[in-house]
């Protein structure tokens, strides 16, 4: 399990955790970033830009959330 | 259907997430006929259109955009009262209009599930097939309709394809009973919410169920304070209870929402649709390549950014100055069938200049409205907050700040406007309060007139083409944008703390931008601002006029002036019956004296008017800043608007107000020869000039942004603390920047 940013352009995963206050993962799983879901890192930095279910989501990260994936090989 | 229920109008109401493009869908179905206003007390938009479906009228009410309904501030509680018939200002909805974005159900359905918890009879316009067809987004489409059991509608909004079937199912809908879908939730939560109905029902309070869950939900705890007339205590202990036996039993509130519906929506969705495993490069994606890249994307935005700002001022200045031209045919018009006194002047100095000033500002403000609803329309905006939130974050704020901050540099209140686009309260409020530092169009006058009259022409470090002028008005800008700066950090650390929310924004496929809809889109927003500031600016004005007219009294004058204009006017009535060779030269020479009569007694007037003494009172404050009494009058003048100053200069240094203009020398040359009270000592040195220029970069002489300001954050209380810190900024910086120049020149 690594953090969301730390894959890189083109790499792909899947969510296994959001950890942060309980409204912000609210917002963020209303949005689709969820545990569960595919993600694609199209741009890294930071902001970095993702693909999540086919639509282009720019993220930045902050310490009130940390979103973890599985890296898919 | 029987005839009876015909005759009632059906109120349907439009609702989806962000970017699914449900304006386009609202202006497809109701065209023209439509009603914007505001719910009192928050600032989200009443939009209402009038549509006729087979000789039957409907009303279609339109929601914002938004992913979820789960409420969690007032603004997000209108939708739920909306759906929910609570409100006394919509009428009870007969059905429900759900537009997703055909390309990514998997999110847009979680919206989809909550809408069906309502019960009312529900029709789903499957929006941008285009879109999905590029990204290889298979849907079958008969499938999910015995899926969802609710009427389900492919449209294309933006070419205005399956409109009418659309039509045609909302109509068949209305009069149909609902769908009563089974709850997404699992047994045990499904459980606890019949036990809160009842708990609910046997302290008589007939709460929905929709806002029965909701309160089970609701962990951060903002509607139990709101809903606290449907409730009581009992009921708060009840809650708690049964969020500790959900917690027991697996499924915590409040991720089992996500969990239930996301799982409901991969159920209805399997076998029904699907995605390519490997993403297609969309065109988008090429564009985006570019647009987004760190470098090519930041020289793009910025060609973007000059080419907008150029576009406003060079589009806008004809029509500027074609209202300037309206403005002086009115007062013509007016002095024609006035007669000479307070009801003249009242039209004249008061409503004509006055309001007709602000307007003059109208072009460019409906230009930026238009500039900025090209780039929402055509996804460009996405990318411009992407950019800039690296820069923005480092500030405290958000790239969705960035458009909002920049248009405050034509005018604040296109800005303060666009700060909606911000959806954190806190940001978006911070926005709104440091945008009228930006340096607008409006000080633009002021610095020329300072600069031209008092800044010496010289070279700076010896380059011919970096000279002290346009330092100093490069400087004008740059305080400003340094104050925003240090005021929001300021901010963020006392009155607005918080963490930095996580900043998460969709980046929408690019489209081209539809024509309709970006007129739609200026004229809704320009003439809203027309609506919302145009009577406050209206009354500020009458009054500042009142202060600067009365009492006009003759009394005022000196005898010596008023000797002096009689004895004019007899002398060019007689020259003007006159036949003699030289009456003609003789005239102009007596018509061009009793005009600079006429702008002496203008000037006295004005000095012994309730402004004038209003000026001599706070006189002992603004001379710490190198300013007579004059300028202190010109500065109360200029509340409604920064640059009615240099028109009351003029008047004030008794100038005919023919020549009151920034670039006229005449003014300029006025001002370098004014002189203090009683004394031979200049008024106007370069401190001065700099302590007057810092003065209106720094303060908040707006009445038509404070008026925005008030609308856009519902509360007395934000304008009038933006009123209090520019002031404040701009007297300390004021004050300081003539002290240091004064001991500077001395030293």
């Amino acid at each position: 399990m690594i953090p969301l940013q730390l894959l890189t352009a083109g790499a792909s995963g899947r969510v296994t955790q959001l950890m942060g206050g309980v409204e912000e993962v609210r917002r963020m799983e209303e949005l689709g970033l969820r545990a569960g879901a595919a993600v694609e890192m199209v741009q890294g930095g930071n902001p970095c830009i993702i693909r999540l279910a086919g639509n282009k989501v720019c993220f930045r990260r902050t310490d009130a959330l940390h979103v973890l994936v599985e890296e898919s090989q | 259907m029987s005839h009876s229920t015909s005759s009632k109008t059906i109120t349907v109401v439009l609702i989806g997430n962000p970017n699914t493009g449900k304006s386009t869908l609202f202006n497809a179905l109701s065209g023209a006929r439509q009603q914007v206003g505001n719910y009192p007390g928050v600032t989200v938009e009443k939009k209402q259109g009038r549509l006729r479906i087979d000789q039957q009228d409907f009303t279609l009410v339109d929601l914002p955009g938004s992913y979820s309904l789960a409420p969690r501030s007032p603004d997000e509680m209108i939708s739920v009262d909306v759906l929910l018939g609570r409100r006394d200002d919509v009428a009870p909805i007969d059905a429900i209009l759900c537009i997703v974005d055909s390309s990514n159900l998997e999110r847009n359905l979680y919206l989809v599930s909550q809408v069906l918890e309502f019960e009312r009879p529900t029709v789903l316009a499957l929006n941008m097939q285009d879109v999905a067809r590029e990204k290889g987004v298979l849907i079958d489409v008969e499938a999910l309709r015995n899926r969802l059991q609710i009427p389900v509608v492919e449209i294309q909004a933006n070419r205005g394809r399956g409109i009418e079937e659309l039509k045609q199912e909302l109509a068949q809908a209305a009069h149909q009973e609902p769908a009563r879908p089974e709850s997404p939730f699992p047994e045990a939560f499904q459980e606890e919410v019949a036990f809160l109905e009842r708990i609910a029902k046997e302290h008589s309070r007939d709460l929905p169920r929709y806002l029965v869950e909701r309160l089970l939900l609701d962990t951060g705890g903002y509607l139990e304070p709101i809903l606290d007339r449907d409730i009581d205590q009992g009921i708060h202990e009840a809650i708690q209870e049964a969020r500790t036996r959900l917690q027991k039993a697996g499924c915590p509130a409040p991720g089992v929402e996500a969990m239930a519906r996301y799982g409901w929506v991969s159920k209805m969705l399997d076998g029904v649709a699907s995605r390519p495993s490997i993403h297609r490069t969309t065109w988008s994606d090429r564009i985006d390549k570019v647009l987004t890249h760190w470098a090519w994307g930041t020289l793009a935005f910025v060609l973007v950014m000059l080419a907008m700002f150029q576009s406003v001022f060079y589009i806008a200045e004809p029509a500027s100055l074609g209202i300037e031209k309206l403005n002086s045919w009115l007062v013509m018009a007016a002095e024609a069938v006035t007669a000479e006194g307070a009801l003249r002047s009242l039209l004249v100095n008061g409503v004509i200049e006055g309001v007709g000033g602000v307007l003059v500002f109208l072009p460019q403000i409906f230009m930026l409205f238009f500039f900025i609803a090209i780039l929402e329309d055509c996804g460009y905006m996405a990318r411009a907050a992407y950019l800039m939130d690296r820069v923005m974050s480092r500030v405290g704020l958000s790239g969705k700040s960035f458009i909002p901050l920049l248009s405050s540099f034509a005018c604040a209140i296109p800005g303060v406007m666009a700060a909606r686009v911000i959806e954190n309260p806190r940001d978006r409020l911070v926005t709104i309060l440091v945008a009228p530092l930006m340096s607008c169009s409006a000080r633009l006058p002021v610095y020329t007139l300072m600069i031209a009259a008092f800044i010496p022409d010289i070279p700076l470090f010896g380059l011919r083409f970096f000279r002290l002028p346009g330092a100093t008005m490069f400087g004008m800008y740059f305080l400003g944008i340094a104050t925003a700066v240090v005021v929001v950090f300021i901010l963020k650390k006392t009155i607005l703390p918080g963490q930095a929310p996580p900043f998460v924004m969709e980046l929408p496929t690019y489209k081209l931008p539809s024509a309709k809809m970006v007129l739609h889109r200026m004229l809704d927003r320009g003439f809203a601002f027309v609506r919302r500031a145009g009577t406050l600016i209206f009354a500020v004005t009458v009054v500042v006029w009142a202060i600067a007219y009365f009492p006009h009294h003759e009394s005022q004058i000196s005898p010596g002036l008023l000797a002096k204009r009689s004895e004019l006017q007899h002398r060019i009535e007689s020259l003007e019956n006159s036949d003699a060779p030289s009456a003609e030269t003789l005239l102009a020479l007596a018509a061009k004296e009793k005009s600079a009569v006429e702008a002496k007694i203008a000037g006295e007037y004005l000095k012994t008017s309730y402004l004038g003494a209003a000026g001599h009172f706070i006189e002992p404050v603004v001379k710490p800043l190198g300013w007579d009494w004059r300028i202190g009058c010109a500065t109360i003048a200029s509340f409604p608007a920064r640059e009615v100053v240099i028109a009351t200069l003029g008047v004030i240094y008794n100038l005919g107000e023919d020549e009151t203009d920034a670039e006229s020398t005449s003014l300029q040359q006025t001002l370098r020869d004014a002189k203090w009270d009683g004394s031979d000592c200049p008024v106007f040195t370069i401190p001065t000039a700099l302590s007057v220029m810092v003065f209106f970069a720094l303060c908040a002489q707006c009445a038509a942004t404070l008026a925005t300001i008030r609308r856009e954050t519902n509360s007395y209380r934000w304008p009038v603390f933006t009123f209090v810190y520019m002031t404040t900024l701009a007297y300390l910086g004021s004050l300081a920047t003539f002290q240091i120049g004064t001991w500077w020149l001395a030293g």
